[in-house]
């Protein structure tokens, strides 16, 4: 535990690289599958959110994507298209892997966008959407699309999602400013005058059993009004 | 058990038995040199003629001078020069009369060209028992004895036992503190050397914060470094051994207090009566009272337990009658902490956990008469164990155990046809039972990569209680082939009662006086460490890790207070437990670690010098097939050169350490899981790359003055004094595209204040 003790102490001396939360950074963001859960027959197509540094935030798809486990499955991949297999073969493989029968069958697969790599699990068998962002404020207020934040230098502003920290995966991403609690359904972002000014927000919200959402929004420091 | 019982009434040391047969004194001079004046014997000489050296001390372990040693039924004397030696020749088995006015008369019996020392008590204290401390030989090739006057004057360790633990040649440096145990030796791993106080093992040896020890310089007497060689009386270790002797109160009652930036103490000591002594000490940190003032209010963090740590010790030493004598001790601490990485202490997700603590209770009973003596014991030790890391993980244990332990003691003058034989037989029962709730990531051994941390990883889980018995039988014999030569050997036996696992361990030293000033040193032995480390304990199949250690040593003392020695040494290891492919454990691994170690220590009037050096080379397979790599703590180069000068009010001194970095183990790249939001690692070799060497100065000054009746001392204590800000290891961002370097502080200043009524 000393040595856990010692990763707190290393996480609180990052100043030589780049936070989590800092989106001006090559990074695969997220990758989604749409819908995350497919029955037999049905299909789910692959994307992904790309950050590159001084290049913004993007969706994108896949450049390449592979079947990595279970290679009996490997053809239920074309392109960035799953499909499900039909109940029996699913049935088979759940044998195969020890699962029960009313388990859905993990298909994990490998994604790639230039040199970036990725793991994605897609489920077959059952069916289940991406989690929906819920009630997303900004400010105190629900940003509509094509918005374009506002943070006064120097002050800090909130933002939060419904979700559960204890159940969800949530991560507010910035390349303006300086990110807090970027891990939690409540965060705020601060604008020093040595920061970044201007910039995106991302937010990305996952559930623990393969599904993601994201949103992007453009974010603008400004001035603090002079009293 | 390395503290010699002398009774008043027996001036005569264990080995120092033999037949009285004539001596033939020399004149005294100044610097002792063996000449020939026989006188008329009433007796014919039977034994051999030898020239014979001795040392006569007082209780202190101070040389006395002038002192007149001569032979039994004799007129003739010589005297003792300063450093209370005396040379004279005289037949094996003579009886020598040694008298100072004012101390008790001495008694020394010939049994070889090299007496051991002859102490001399006040007149007044002849039927008290008095502990001769310091003054023990060294149990083992590469062994040191250092005590809290000397520890305190090193420079660079704020008087800490775990930073003046760095000084010793073979013990892994590095600027913080490494493991549980905070002493790595030879190279292996942490868990493979034991701590112990009063003989007892202590779970843990340095608080999280500000890594002080838990135990404060004040409250010991003497610490005994034994890096391997051990006897049969230690166990449990794979390694090495660092025995802390805990202080008995002084006769004269004093209290005292200090106080640094880290924590403050208080010790009272003294009699009651002539037959009962005491010591009781309390510490507190006080870094706890400053850190809330000192973090940028802009950091993301917040203490709603503001780290802290009480640390108890206490002692009571009675003198039950002359032949027995009771001790009483007990070492405690507590250790709590808990933070928010957010401002946000609603956020669990986002919370750290610790409370460490224990309490050691040891009563002993030391038995001496005639050939006999006994050392009785029972400990008992609570410890509490509790580390909460956000929402999911968790470990909380609780563990009582109580360690009966008994060694009995004879010595001959002959037996079997040797001469000066000690038998020695030995038991302990540590009986535990431990209360573990724990759900935890797969735990990280030596050796293994770090991994993204999953908050969510509960991959280990148990909750349930479990008994940790454990037996160990020893029993020993020394003597002397020769009166230059003298043979340890010994078993020792360790049942361990979870897993049913016998352990046998032979070993053996040969001790060679090659000259009066001159011993060499051989040691061979097996040892075992128990597989109760970490989670080792919920695998039922796990057998101790082993090691065969082979010590061969040098020992130069061409004058009092000047030692130097020298020792080369191969350990081979094997059942290493290591992680399987499937994540179980396992004991497939070996390993071997080779080196050399140096040291010099120099005490004389104002002075005190300590010079060391090791080399060490330590590698290992964890699996059958696999390559062999390096230890994580292999450390091939290691220097400490420090001097320490007292004069009057004030004492300076300074320290030099240079050494190795330790290995790491690179990553290479890394793979984004999308599902947990994390990247996997992929990383090289297995520690492959070093990091870079390390050197300091550390400097220390001590000004001591009288405020009233208050004894004052002041000290400034400055690690690292020329900046030189190094890497002690790596670390890489969240998707390991970039690395970074943790570096040691560039300067350590450290304030202490001391007052002794």
């Amino acid at each position: 535990m000393k040595l856990a003790l010692l990763a707190v102490l290393l996480a609180a001396c990052t100043g030589d690289v780049d936070p989590k939360w800092q989106l001006d950074h090559d990074r695969i963001v997220a990758v989604r599958a749409t819908p995350p859960h497919i029955p037999s027959g049905a299909t789910s197509q692959l994307d992904l959110l790309l950050a590159m540094k001084g290049a913004g935030t993007s969706s994108a798809v896949p450049d390449r994507a592979i079947v990595v486990s279970p290679m009996l499955l490997a053809d239920a991949l074309t392109g960035n298209t799953v499909t499900a297999p039909s109940q029996d073969r699913l049935a088979e493989v759940r044998t195969e892997l020890g699962l029960a029968a009313t388990d859905p069958v993990p298909l994990q697969l490998g994604i790639a966008s230039g040199t970036l790599t990725a793991v994605k699990t897609v489920y077959l068998g059952d069916s289940a959407d991406n989690p929906a962002l819920v009630n997303v404020t900004f400010d105190g207020t629900q940003p509509a699309d094509g918005d374009i934040l506002t943070v006064p230098a120097g002050t800090d502003v909130h933002m939060s999602v419904d979700a559960s920290d204890a159940t969800m995966i949530i991560n507010w991403l910035s390349s303006c400013g300086t990110m807090h609690d970027f891990d939690l359904h409540n965060a705020y972002i601060h604008v020093q005058p040595g920061d970044p000014q201007s910039g995106e927000l991302v937010l990305t919200v996952r559930d623990l059993v393969g599904g993601v959402s994201w949103e992007i929004w453009p974010i603008a420091a400004t001035p603090t009004p002079t009293p | 058990m390395r503290t010699y019982l002398v009774a008043a009434t027996l001036l005569v040391s264990a080995d120092a038995l033999a037949q009285p047969v004539e001596v033939t004194p020399v004149p005294a001079t100044d610097q002792p040199a063996p000449a020939v004046a026989p006188t008329a014997a009433p007796t014919p000489p039977s034994g051999e003629l030898l020239e014979v050296a001795g040392r006569v001390i007082d209780k202190f372990g101070q040389p006395i001078r002038n002192a007149k040693v001569g032979m039994e039924g004799f007129d003739a004397q010589v005297k003792t020069d300063r450093g209370g030696r005396f040379v004279l020749e005289a037949r094996v088995g003579a009886t020598l009369i040694i008298e100072k006015d004012g101390l008790e008369v001495g008694l020394a019996l010939v049994n070889g060209p090299v007496l051991d020392d002859t102490v001399l008590l006040d007149l007044d204290t002849v039927g008290e028992q008095i502990e001769v401390q310091g003054e023990a030989p060294i149990a083992a090739p590469g062994a040191a004895i250092v005590d809290r006057k000397e520890l305190q004057r090193i420079p660079g360790t704020g008087g800490d036992i775990v930073k003046a633990l760095t000084i010793m040649p073979g013990v892994v440096n590095l600027q913080i503190p490494l493991g549980y145990s905070g002493v790595v030796i030879r190279g292996s791993s942490p868990q493979d050397s034991k701590i112990l106080v009063d003989d007892f093992e202590i779970p843990v040896l340095f608080h999280n914060i500000g890594f002080r020890a838990v135990l404060p310089a004040e409250s010991i007497a003497s610490l005994e470094y034994i890096p391997g060689g051990f006897d049969v009386s230690f166990g449990r270790a794979s390694s090495g051994i660092v025995e802390l002797t805990t202080r008995a109160g002084d006769e004269k009652a004093s209290e005292q207090a200090e106080i640094s930036v880290i924590d403050g103490g208080l010790l009272v000591q003294g009699s009651i009566g002539k037959k009962t002594r005491y010591m009781f000490g309390f510490r507190r940190s006080l870094i706890d009272l400053i850190l809330p003032q000192i973090i940028p209010a802009s950091l993301d963090l917040s203490l709603t337990t503001v780290p802290s740590y009480y640390d108890e010790q206490f002692r009571i030493d009675h003198v039950l009658n002359d032949r027995w004598k009771l001790t009483l001790s007990s070492v405690g601490t507590i250790d709590t902490f808990e933070l928010y990485a957010t401002k946000d202490t609603e956020a669990k997700s986002k919370r750290f956990f610790n409370r460490t603590a224990f309490a050691r209770v040891t009563g002993a009973a030391k038995y001496h008469e005639g050939p006999w003596s006994a050392n009785l014991a029972l400990s008992g030790l609570v410890s509490q164990f509790v580390f909460e890391f956000g929402e999911y993980q968790k470990i909380h244990i609780t563990q009582p155990t109580i360690t009966p332990r008994a060694e009995l003691i004879h010595t001959d003058k002959e037996a079997l046809g040797l001469k000066n034989v000690e038998w020695r037989l030995g038991g302990d029962s540590q009986i535990g039972r431990s209360y573990i709730d724990l759900a935890l990531p797969r735990e990280r051994r030596e050796g293994d990569t770090q991994q993204a941390r999953d908050p969510r990883d509960i991959t280990r889980t148990f909750s349930g209680k479990i008994w940790l018995p454990d037996f160990a039988q020893w029993a020993s014999i020394a003597a002397n082939l020769d009166p230059k030569i003298r043979f340890t050997g010994g078993m020792r036996l360790d049942e361990i009662g979870r897993t049913g696992e016998v352990a046998i361990q032979p070993r053996g030293k040969l001790e060679v006086k090659l000259t009066p000033t001159l011993t060499a040193r051989l040691s061979e032995g097996a040892y075992r460490r128990p597989p109760e480390f970490q989670s080792e304990v919920l695998t039922s199949n796990l057998n101790s890790e082993r090691s065969t250690q082979s010590i061969i040593g040098l020992g130069y003392e061409p004058r009092e207070g000047t030692r130097v020695q020298g020792s080369l040494y191969y350990t081979d290891r094997s059942n290493l437990i290591t992680t399987n492919a499937d994540g179980s454990i396992g004991n497939n691994g070996r390993g071997k670690t080779y080196g050399a170690e140096m040291l010099a220590t120099y005490r004389s009037g104002p002075w005190f010098g300590w010079l060391s050096y090791s080399y060490s080379h330590s590698t290992r397979v964890d699996q059958p097939g696999e390559a062999e790599r390096l230890f994580s703590y292999d450390q091939p180069h290691s220097l400490n050169a420090a001097a320490s000068w007292q004069k009057g009010r004030w004492q300076l001194g300074g320290r030099f350490q240079v050494y190795s970095g330790l290995p790491y183990t690179p990553a290479k790249s890394a793979v984004f899981d999308n599902d947990r939001n994390l990247y996997i690692p992929i990383y090289d070799a297995t520690n492959s790359a070093r990091a870079p060497i390390h050197h300091q100065l550390d400097l220390r000054v001590d000004y001591s003055w009288h405020s009233g009746p208050v004894a004052m001392t002041a000290f400034l204590d400055v690690q690292n004094v020329y900046l030189n800000e190094s890497v002690v290891t790596y670390f890489y961002s969240y998707d390991y595209s970039q690395k970074a370097a943790f570096k040691s502080l560039p300067i350590i200043p450290s304030i202490g204040l001391r007052g002794v009524l």
